[in-house]
């Protein structure tokens, strides 16, 4: 009497029609599990005679050891087939997307000189964008009535002047903030100051917006030469824009500083040989771009922010945020008001 | 400025074997840029930008020294052939008649120096070709051989002059004097100019203004085709009254922008001299005469400086005598003594220019080279950073980076906006700082909102793909009283997602800087869509506002679809952020999480959270599920940190909550 025995071919079948591992799960539970046909089996032994049971016992976990087997082994089966399957499938389309934002390349570039300049020490500062014309300019050693204020456009704001600081203006440069700084340390150097922000001139065509960014040095101590100023601005240019990239000082002249310099740097396009494959450069002025002014700060700049000349030197430069930007991507955006038109077309690309 | 001229005329005055690709070179290093060199058939044109404290430099004369002294240091050979300033006689012949002109300037401060010469006999015509060829190279259109001699002298030496008509000077008088306001002039160029007031023009003795003196001169006394007599006239003007006619009439020209920055008076004789042999070559004419007033004999600056102050500044050992030989090789007379101290006198073109002991150091430092210079970092030294801006950089940073992460595009707009956006909002223009003049009405107002910047962008990229994302972080000026504005940051949200998505970004912008203790409240925003609107608080402080754009305000626009705004400000984020989030130790007894339907009752969540918060023990995270009518569902995890709670403890939890909201 072997009636256990009797489910096996059944069993083998329903095995053979498993192709997924979780139709298998299922035929383990109708089997193997709490209610499955072993246990009903074993629970029919107290019906076998008290003859038979020890045998039947031994039957049925034989038959237990036999399905348990098939079931292992048939899963092993499935698990290899398992990677096998899709093979169809394109694994080169693309993933799922997130939505994708961006940063406006002037707030990079801010983060980017910011971080050279921490590195030497220099700390970040910001002064007002609607500034006294005195330091904007007179506090510069430039009067009202000189003619340097000519090359300096400025919007002005409409109300009376106020007492010794004059009108209100946009500042249009950040070399407001230079008395400022020299103030709010009690004209007691050392200063080491980047100052960046928004700069205003009422100028509009394809290379002028009337609103900017600048990034100020300012350099005051004991000591401090024209080779510092070099020294620094070597540095800031091999960091932002490559270790092979060389600068010169052109004279140049600026109300507040003495000596003063244009500060060009070699072009990257044709790495400051000015030629391309027998062609002139399209990029640069015989091999070198013009990256901005600087010089030594006037000692009438330095007695405005209290600062005894005879004792400190220090020097200044002053760079547009955008120019440098563009300049070290090697960008042409062939109309510069694209980058604050605000057209999702032009942001989206950063 | 920048001016041109020519390679072969400056060769009339310097000897060299430097190219006019050298010259670009090397001047450009030491001494005035050459921005671009011309062919121009047999020349090459030099266009050369010349700062505002050289208009000394500003001719082919001013090159030619410059040359002198920066060509020999890159081992080109350079002599200056002759010395123009000490030129004074010319060789034209003295016609037999003398003829009158009396030219009186009324007050000395009005100009240091003038010589009027009458020339008899003139002949109007062409001047010869290599003087036309040369003015046009240089971008001055030729006129005739009188009007021509004026611009070739004043491109040759720097001095810019003028001529007039003898015969249409009533009374044969030239009386220089300062204008009265509201005096008229038509300049040659046809413009008429009615005066400020204090301009230094030439009137006939009549009353009749004939030349607005640096400026231009008057049609009613021009040269013209007919002319037979002509006054030469050269001058230096008071620099500043020439500036202040300019800038206030807005009439410029070429001779403004020289006599503005004041000009040598050794240069008036030597124009002259240059002048006549011009007028006996070209024009044939003979000398009748002139009135002149005795120029004021330039009294020497002499600057006293050191060595060591020099090399101080520039950062590099030079030699005492190297340092006079420099200065020697510009026109400066340099005495020094065993001291290293340096005694350099300023030559009369240099006099408005080299004041200060740094000026000399500038002098020494081109000319030895910039290039020749160490590059060395400056010593470290410890500046405290202000705490404040460290903390608004880095909100910045974190801020900007999340909300790109979140799918929004950073725009940095202009800070004036138009009265149009202004009104978008319903805001006043009064209450912003107006601008004066300015190019367009676009740029008129310093804004006080970021709003009108976030709405323009809305509907500038309406048709771009959807969703619309866009923040800024830039200053808002809130106009102050005998002050300047405030200028304070303020954080901008616009999208066309929905209300609930826009709390939900400012959500997380408070939850990167651990901003605690968050809640919303009901605002009252005018241009917002009332019950669409939220002030976010963190305790009792306001962070910001949140709401839908009022359709009446969005018909201003116009805008097509709804959109959603969030102003925050910057400082109260910052005042209110965290390094790190609220610590709160963990326990590993049972969490049991409810999903909890409680009647309105006319509360809002604000207050349902809090009273939940203040009635029960064991809720520690309320999470919002859905409102339905009068009914919101929330899930609430309840337990406790001393043992683990039983689901009777929940449901008698949940009663107690439901009565205290009743």
């Amino acid at each position: 009497m072997t009636p256990t025995r009797d489910i096996l071919p059944a069993f083998e079948q329903d095995l053979a029609a498993t192709t997924t591992l979780d139709t298998l799960e299922q035929l383990h539970i109708a089997y193997l599990g709490r209610n499955g046909h072993i246990n009903r089996l074993l629970q029919a032994i107290k019906d076998v005679p008290e003859a038979s049971r020890r045998s039947y016992g031994s039957e049925v976990n034989e038959l237990k050891n036999e399905i348990t087997a098939q079931i292992d082994a048939h899963r092993q089966k499935l698990i290899l087939k398992a990677d096998d399957e899709g093979l169809d499938y394109d694994p080169t389309v693309p993933g799922r997307q997130n939505i994708r934002g961006s940063l406006h390349m002037t707030s990079a570039a801010i983060d980017e000189i910011t971080a050279i300049f921490a590195r030497l020490g220099f700390i970040r500062q910001s002064y007002p964008e609607v500034e006294w014309e005195y330091y904007a300019f007179d506090s510069l050693n430039i009067a009202p009535t000189h003619p340097a204020r000519d090359d300096v456009e400025t919007f002005f704001v409409k109300g009376a002047p106020y007492d010794k600081m004059g009108r209100m203006v946009l500042t249009p440069h950040t070399s407001n903030g230079q008395v400022r700084e020299m103030l709010r340390l009690k004209g007691k150097p050392p200063i080491r100051m980047i100052n960046i922000g928004r700069t205003y001139r009422p100028n509009w065509d394809t290379s002028h917006v009337p609103m900017f960014h600048q990034f100020e040095g300012l350099c005051v101590d004991q000591g401090i030469t024209i080779s510092h100023l070099k020294g620094t601005i070597d540095h800031f240019v091999k960091e932002l824009f490559g270790p092979n990239r060389q600068i010169r000082l052109r004279p140049f002249h600026f109300q507040f500083t003495e000596p003063s310099f244009e500060v060009d740097i070699t072009c990257g396009l044709c790495n400051g040989t000015g030629e391309i494959d027998g062609a002139k450069c399209r990029m640069c002025k015989a091999g070198w771009l013009e990256l901005g002014g600087s010089g030594m700060v006037h000692p009438h700049v330095l007695e405005a922010g209290g600062i005894d000349p005879e004792l400190y030197t220090g020097w200044a430069f002053g760079f547009g945020v955008e120019r440098v930007f563009m300049m070290r991507e090697g960008l042409k955006i062939d109309d510069l008001r694209t980058i604050y038109s605000g057209d999702i077309r032009f942001l989206e690309q950063f | 400025m920048n001016i041109k001229i020519t390679y072969n005329w400056l060769r009339e005055y310097l000897d060299t074997d430097a190219d006019a690709y050298e010259l670009q070179k090397y001047l450009s290093l030491c001494g005035a840029s050459i921005e671009h060199v011309i062919p121009v058939e047999d020349d090459w044109a030099l266009d050369i930008e010349i700062t505002s404290n050289r208009i000394d430099m500003a001719s082919v004369w001013g090159i030619a020294q410059e040359a002198a002294a920066i060509l020999p240091r890159f081992g080109k050979k350079a002599h200056l052939r002759s010395h123009p300033l000490d030129e004074k006689t010319s060789s034209i012949t003295q016609s037999p008649n003398s003829l009158p002109l009396t030219l009186t300037i009324s007050d000395s401060h009005l100009a240091s120096c003038a010589r009027a010469i009458i020339l008899d006999r003139v002949e109007i015509q062409p001047s010869p070709e290599i003087i036309q060829k040369r003015l046009r190279a240089c971008d001055i259109r030729p006129i005739n051989n009188v009007v021509d001699i004026t611009n070739y002298v004043m491109l040759a030496l720097g001095q810019p002059t003028h001529v007039f008509d003898y015969d249409k000077i009533q009374n044969a008088t030239m009386l220089m004097r300062a204008s009265q306001a509201g005096e008229k002039i038509t300049t040659l160029d046809g413009k008429s100019y009615t005066l400020p007031g204090d301009d230094i023009v030439i009137e006939d003795g009549s009353g009749t203004i004939i030349d607005l003196c640096g400026i231009m001169g008057g049609q009613n006394s021009a040269v013209d085709e007919h002319t037979k007599r002509v006054v030469f006239f050269a001058q230096t003007y008071n620099k500043r009254l020439i500036r202040t006619t300019s800038m206030k009439t807005s009439a410029r020209s070429i001779a403004a922008s020289y006599f503005e920055k004041g000009l040598d008076e050794a240069r008036v004789d030597a124009a002259c001299a240059f002048a006549l042999e011009l007028f006996a070559q070209n024009a044939h004419a003979t000398y009748a005469g002139e009135s002149a007033t005795p120029s004021k004999e330039y009294e020497p600056r002499i600057i006293t400086t050191s060595r060591s102050f020099i090399v101080g500044r520039i950062g590099h050992e030079l030699s005492l005598d190297e340092c006079a030989q420099i200065l020697r090789s510009l026109g400066m007379e340099v005495t020094t003594d065993s001291n290293d101290q340096l005694s350099v006198t300023v030559p009369s073109w240099r006099k408005y220019d080299i004041e200060l002991p740094v000026d000399i150091v500038e002098e020494v430092a081109r000319i030895y080279g910039f290039h020749n210079l160490e590059n060395i970092l400056p010593p470290p030294a410890r500046i405290q950073q202000p705490k404040e801006i460290e903390l608004q950089l880095s909100a910045q940073t974190k801020i900007g980076t999340l909300l790109k992460h979140l799918g929004y595009h950073e725009s940095v707009n202009y800070s004036m906006i138009s009265k149009e956006m202004i009104e978008w909002l319903e805001l006043e223009p009064a209450h912003h700082l107006e601008l004066e003049e300015t190019m367009s009405e676009e740029w008129k107002y310093m804004r006080i909102s970021l709003l009108p910047s976030m709405i323009a962008l809305m509907k500038q990229n309406y048709t771009a793909t959807r969703p619309l994302r866009f923040f800024e972080i830039a200053k808002v000026y809130y106009p102050q009283t005998n002050d300047l504005p405030h200028e304070i940051y303020k954080v901008a949200l616009a999208s066309n997602d929905s209300f609930e998505a826009l709390k939900g970004d400012v959500e997380s912008i408070c939850h990167e800087l651990n901003i605690r203790d968050l809640s919303y409240a009901i605002s009252e925003v005018g241009f917002f869509a009332p019950r669409v609107q939220v002030n976010i608080m963190s305790g009792q402080t306001i962070l910001g506002t949140i709401g839908r754009l009022k359709k009446s305000n969005a018909q201003r626009v116009p805008l097509k679809e709804d959109v959603y705004l969030a102003s925050l400000d910057l400082k109260a984020l910052i005042d209110d952020a965290h390094t790190i989030p609220n610590y709160r130790p963990f326990h590993n007894f049972a969490v049991i999480r409810a999903d909890v339907t409680l009647d309105v009752n006319g509360q809002s969540y604000t207050e349902i959270v809090a009273k939940i918060q203040k009635a029960s023990t064991l809720v520690d995270h309320i999470e919002y599920i859905t409102s339905y009518k009068e009914t919101m569902t929330l899930r609430l995890s309840c337990s406790l940190p001393t043992r683990n709670i039983r689901e009777e403890d929940v449901q008698n939890e949940i009663a107690h909550i439901k009565q205290a909201l009743a």
